[in-house]
């Protein structure tokens, strides 16, 4: 055997490994090209055996990957039956399991702009319909009551988005390129004419997000046994990071601050940066500049300017 | 001249896992312990604690790389991301060797993540021979195969899996890591005969010997690497010892992994198993105790 052959092979065990439930065609195949066991297993039984482990550690490591998003989804069992979905969905595509729930967050987005279409989406149980079971039980056919339903549901899909993006930015923070030391005296050194057309480099580990509800909050008392309470939905803006000691931390800014770290991780020079982080706060961008020493000052303290690359070919002076 | 000699392996003694509950203890403490093994694929990334932590642990003890990602028997193409990711650690902490699992874990582009077994033909046999070649190819250190732990057997394998491990190790010019623990689940869970199997590993390949807990589930045992080790398993590990010689050794304990003091205390137990058995045997163990 050799070749096709094995990659035949390969496949049908790779596949009946990946099944929730072995099929009658499992069954049958298995029995032709496995051996019983001589402990009275038959063939497709001994293939259950590398099933029930698959399921187990790649349920285990989503587990570790999501508790902000488990919680509120109500628990390990309902966020199992999302995660077996999205398995099934997107089955494992690296050997690096690190990245084995990178493609969650847009799963749950996805599913849930498929609910608003009023698609049928859930042919393998959705976590949704678990967490929501209450709801269906007591929403009546009434249109007054469906419209409250869906409300509700479209507020926890939205609750559980900001959960998945937020947990998902953490593990991407984890293992993320390590940067040379910043010496903040390159601030102090750079000539102010070339601010404006400077490039800052953040660090690698650096991820920030825009959410409807603060999550952070959550995902902190999470982790550290606090009392863990459902948030509001207020819009809130997070930076994710990795402190010096390798630590995973996050804290909210305001609007204008994300919306100039997303312009500076774009390699948009600061003058023009400034200029997107006022039109994103509806400030003025000279309000953003007179703000913008405050923020240097906090963003080297963290550890997330890593870099400043000084350009005399400065675009048009702002703020900055 | 046999593979340890001819490549230098040196005898680095009893370890045990690099694993997440002990690393601030290891770190710290750098507590009595003569080597550390790592999941290669663990330390790929190019930054954050795991990279850290690895520079640290290197400064104190040696430590050796061992993959689980690798798909030595697969079908799709050997991953360049991963080889290069595998000879850029092995470089980094200048590994005396690396190893990886005699398996395949994944097909068309999908991985399961597990440790699955060969079919055990002629075909299969070339097929990986030329594998293992091409990984040797990009590697600075020495490359050594382990007998994973199996609970599914082929229709088609014509040929024992030591024989088909002895005979890739002769064909590749690889190492062998004998995992006595693996030898054991697998015999009670195909019925072949464990102490055979030791006895047919070419003795001078066998760069690593591994033993570990199983957990019995009735129909089979279940390589789970949660428990001590069982008496069975030092009997084999003492059969291994004897023909192998002073082979580094090292003590797996991956689940409901206890605290320091009691993998420690395991360790401690294999050196002294493997001191009794060595002194017991001297004359075939004298010349792998040179090296």
């Amino acid at each position: 055997m050799g070749g096709d052959d094995l990659a035949g092979v390969q496949r049908f065990v790779a596949r009946a490994v990946r099944e929730g439930d072995p099929s009658p065609d499992t069954v049958g195949t298995a029995g032709r090209l496995l051996r019983p066991s001589p402990r009275g297993l038959a063939p497709h039984e001994r293939l259950d055996i590398y099933r029930e482990q698959y399921w187990l550690r790649h349920l285990a490591n989503l587990d570790e990957d999501y508790p902000t998003l488990t919680w509120v989804l109500g628990g390990r069992d309902a966020f199992h039956t999302l995660a077996r979905a999205y398995l099934e969905a997107h089955p494992p595509r690296t050997w690096d399991l690190q990245r084995l729930g990178a493609d969650l967050p847009a799963f749950l987005e996805a599913r849930a702009a498929l609910d608003r279409t009023g698609a049928t989406l859930d042919t393998t149980g959705a976590s949704r319909d678990a967490t929501h079971a209450a709801l269906d039980r007591t929403g009546a056919a009434l249109d007054g009551a469906r419209a409250a339903h869906d409300a509700t549901r479209a507020a926890l899909d939205a609750l559980a988005l900001d959960a998945a993006r937020l947990d998902w930015a953490f593990m991407a923070a984890f293992d993320a390129p390590d940067s040379p030391p910043f010496d903040p005296r390159v601030l102090a050194s750079t000539p102010e004419d070339a601010w404006p057309g400077a490039r800052i480099d953040l660090h690698a580990s650096l991820r920030t997000l825009a959410l409807g509800h603060p999550v952070h909050d959550l995902r902190f008392a999470l982790l550290t046994g606090a009392e863990a309470t459902r948030p509001l939905a207020v819009g809130t803006c997070v930076v994710v990071y990795r402190d010096a000691a390798h630590a995973l931390r996050s804290v909210a800014v305001d609007a204008g601050a994300l919306a100039l770290l997303d312009a500076l991780r774009a390699g948009t020079p600061l003058g023009e940066a400034c200029e997107a982080a006022a039109r994103a706060g509806g400030e003025d961008p000279l309000d953003v500049g007179a703000r913008l020493g405050g923020w240097f000052q906090q963003w080297t303290a963290s550890g997330w300017i890593r870099g400043v690359r000084a350009s005399t070919e400065s675009s048009a002076p702002s703020g900055a | 001249m046999g593979y340890r000699e001819r490549h230098r392996i040196p005898d680095l003694g009893v370890g045990v896992g690099f694993r997440r509950p002990h690393v601030a203890t290891v770190l710290r403490d750098t507590p009595p312990m003569d080597w550390f093994e790592i999941i290669s694929e663990n330390y790929f990334a190019a930054g954050g604690a795991p990279r850290a932590n690895l520079e640290a642990l290197c400064a104190a003890y040696r430590v050796v790389p061992h993959g689980v990602s690798l798909s030595i028997g697969g079908t799709d193409s050997l991953d360049a991301d991963h080889l290069a990711h595998l000879a850029a650690l092995v470089r980094r902490i200048d590994a005396p060797w690396c190893s990886d699992h005699l398996c395949w874990t994944g097909v068309s582009g999908v991985d399961v993540h597990d440790l699955l077994p060969m079919p055990y033909t002629r075909g299969t046999l070339d097929h990986v021979v030329e594998r293992v070649k091409r990984v040797q190819g990009t590697l600075s250190a020495p490359f050594a195969l382990e007998n994973a732990s199996s609970y599914l057997e082929y229709a088609e394998s014509t040929m024992p899996e030591h024989e088909f491990l002895a005979e890739l190790a002769e064909r590749a010019d690889c190492g062998i890591l004998l995992d006595v623990n693996n030898v054991h689940v697998s015999a009670y869970n195909h019925g072949f005969d464990p102490l055979a199997y030791v006895d047919a590993i070419p003795a001078d390949r066998v760069v690593q010997i591994h033993v570990a807990g199983h957990a019995d589930r009735g129909s089979y045992l279940l390589d789970t690497h949660g428990d001590h080790v069982k008496a069975d398993v030092w009997d084999l590990y003492r059969r291994a010892i004897r023909r192998c010689g002073a082979v580094a050794t090292l003590v797996e304990w991956d689940e409901d992994i206890p605290a320091w003091d009691v993998l420690a205390a395991e360790a401690a137990k294999a050196r002294a198993i493997r001191s009794e058995t060595l002194a017991s045997a001297p004359r075939e163990a004298t010349w792998a105790a040179t090296t």
